[in-house]
């Protein structure tokens, strides 16, 4: 298991923001869309061998061409190259993860993969001098889908709270009604904080809040998305001009966010006419249409059978390999 | 000094001898490697074949922990089942046979062993993978084998021998992924696709099993005996011509294999069915 570096810039009290898929792919989105709005340079990628099975192969007249692993990918930006005018004392590393490492049939990181991978990122953090990460992902929670999405922060560290507190839209877990102060973090995010701890390094998770409704739907959730983003811009005290290609990426996220918004709409306005879903269930949907962020009337019971009829709408891909490529003799 | 394979930290430590080292003489041998998950059991039974009539002997077996899932075991056919992999010696000093469970855990670990323990240990020159692709062939139709091969050199040794070269972008099979480690070594690699017919895919089909065994038998001189094939071929193509004689949907649906067109979804489904029946 190793680093690659392409090549090592000499870097001010940066920060790393690591972002990799999850539930609608909310921090992903987040934190990529950060680092193509700073315009962030590649500059190393961790080996995926070792953490992934390849997901594409290329065979062209009987030879193979190549093999497609997950990327894990390095990115970094000094304040004196910034496209964005921003009032930041610090340089910008990004990590960039394709797919969670994990074992079995987990859905997220876990294991001693996730906890190599978690080093690994870190090491590269302390190599170059970061003393503050930030890690992002979903807050699965009782909100419609037209309600703006909250950000929940997780600090691993006490004197982060009243930092937390000025950030805004945003919210820690003893402010959340019903969570009794506590919670998990699952997957890369959650352990990346935990190592980060054990090594000493500040680490903050942004988690953008996604109905629970949605936590299973295979499309991204770009309005999640949002919320972190305009928080880790206020962090990081960047103005974004409308009209440079930096705000074309924040453009362009909030027409897809409208356009998903949309969609959600009509998908289950079609489960609602096809008798898809329990009228109870279409009820507890549309109560929250018009409820505030609080939990609410919603039982973790009346939760969970939301989920048994909408997760199982959601399809999955089937799985061909050079065994069985076609029907048709097994050339393409 | 050589180093011992089970030494901790060799990466060729994935594996364990079954006899005393050093029992067996290698000259740049060949390594032959064939997967149990395979369709119409194709990889494993060639290789069965094969080490029935060159007397193959274990040589090493893979250590199972870290690649397979080992939370209890499998009931095929009413017999329970276990993971394995090992390496078989012909002797011939010229070739090698590995045959093997795909690994579940860690694969490029996985892959990465067993090319270090071939390299170092066997010395191989050059691997081949042996594999089903299934096709919508009729069973009466000739075995197409169509390669992939990870260095130019190998194909245009073996393109002379009738292989069909392949074109796939897409998930890859473990025998890729195996190719493409097998390439950052050094190591000249090709993977044989025998196609079979669909509908012989859950079963045995000896056709194929005879036209990757006849490919091997001609490329390295293997003088192998077939005609316990060529007795199932027979067996296995008088069943499907009753079948046919009985049930004219199913001689319609053949035909129309026969004919180069394609089935709709339900028709394969029947015709798969009615072909395990019969068989």
């Amino acid at each position: 298991m190793a680093i690659i570096f392409y090549k090592e810039p000499k870097l001010k009290n940066p920060v790393m923001f690591c972002g990799w898929p999850g539930i609608g792919n909310i921090g992903l989105t987040a934190i990529d869309t950060l680092r193509v709005v700073l315009k962030a340079e590649e500059f190393g990628q961790i080996e995926p061998w070792d953490f992934f099975d390849p997901q594409q192969v290329r065979i062209a007249n009987g030879l193979l061409k190549d093999l497609e692993f997950p990327s894990n990918k390095f990115y970094f930006q000094r304040l004196e190259t910034c496209p964005e005018p921003c009032r930041r004392d610090r340089d910008s590393i990004f990590f960039i993860g394709q797919q969670q490492p994990g074992e079995g049939p987990a859905r997220y990181a876990q294991g001693q993969k996730a906890y190599e991978m978690a080093n690994l990122v870190l090491d590269v953090a302390e190599k170059f001098g970061c003393q503050r990460v930030y890690t992002s992902g979903a807050a699965v929670t009782a909100i419609h889908h037209t309600a703006r999405p909250r950000v929940w922060a997780v600090p691993n560290k006490q004197n982060l709270i009243a930092e937390i507190k000025e950030y805004d839209n945003t919210i820690l877990m003893s402010q959340i009604e019903g969570r009794s102060n506590q919670g998990a973090i699952t997957g890369l995010n959650g352990l990346l904080l935990g190592v980060a701890k054990k090594r000493g390094l500040e680490a903050i998770c942004l988690m953008g809040e996604i109905p629970y409704y949605l936590q299973g739907a295979p499309w991204p959730y770009p309005k999640g998305s949002e919320s972190v983003l305009r928080v880790l811009l206020k962090i990081l005290d960047v103005t974004v001009d409308p009209s440079a290609s930096s705000g074309q990426a924040l453009s362009r996220l909030d027409k897809l966010a409208e356009k998903v918004e949309e969609n959600i709409e009509g998908f289950l306005e079609s489960l609602y006419a096809a008798e898809a879903v329990p009228p109870e269930v279409r009820d507890e949907i549309e109560r929250l249409r018009h409820v505030s962020h609080e939990p609410g009337p919603i039982t973790e019971e009346e939760q969970k059978r939301i989920m048994e009829h909408i997760d199982e709408l959601f399809d999955q891909r089937p799985w061909k390999d050079e065994k069985g490529p076609s029907t048709g003799g097994g050339t393409q | 000094m050589k180093k011992d394979p089970r030494q901790a930290g060799e990466p060729s430590n994935i594996f364990r001898f079954s006899g005393p080292a050093g029992a067996w003489r290698f000259e740049n041998p060949t390594l032959i490697i064939a997967w149990d998950e395979d369709a119409g059991k194709l990889g494993p039974k060639v290789v069965e074949y094969i080490n029935r009539q060159l007397d193959a002997k274990s040589l090493c077996e893979v250590e199972l922990a870290g690649f397979f899932s080992l939370e209890g075991v499998a009931v095929e056919n009413d017999i329970a089942q276990f993971p394995q992999g090992k390496f078989y010696y012909c002797g011939r000093n010229d070739l090698v046979v590995f045959k093997s469970n795909e690994p579940r855990l860690e694969r490029h670990k996985f892959l990465d062993g067993l090319c270090d323990f071939a390299q170092r240990y066997c010395k191989i020159s050059q691997l081949y993978t042996l594999g089903a692709t299934v096709s919508s062939v009729a069973h009466t139709d000739s075995r197409r084998i169509l390669a992939v091969f990870n260095q130019e050199q190998i194909q245009q040794e073996l393109s002379p021998l009738g292989v069909e070269n392949m074109n796939w972008q897409g998930p890859p099979a473990v025998s890729s992924f195996l190719l493409w480690v097998a390439q950052r070594k050094g190591i000249p690699g090709v993977s044989l696709w025998t196609e079979i017919p669909f509908y012989l895919a859950a079963g045995e089909d000896f056709q194929a099993i005879k036209a990757t065994l006849s490919f091997l038998d001609k490329r390295f001189d293997l003088s192998l005996d077939l005609a316990e094939l060529d007795e199932q071929i027979r067996c296995q193509n008088a069943k499907i011509d009753r079948l046919r004689q009985d049930d004219a949907q199913i001689d319609g649906y053949i035909r129309t294999l026969e004919s180069k067109l394609s089935l709709s979804a339900d028709e394969q489904v029947e015709l798969s069915k009615k072909v395990a029946e019969a068989l």
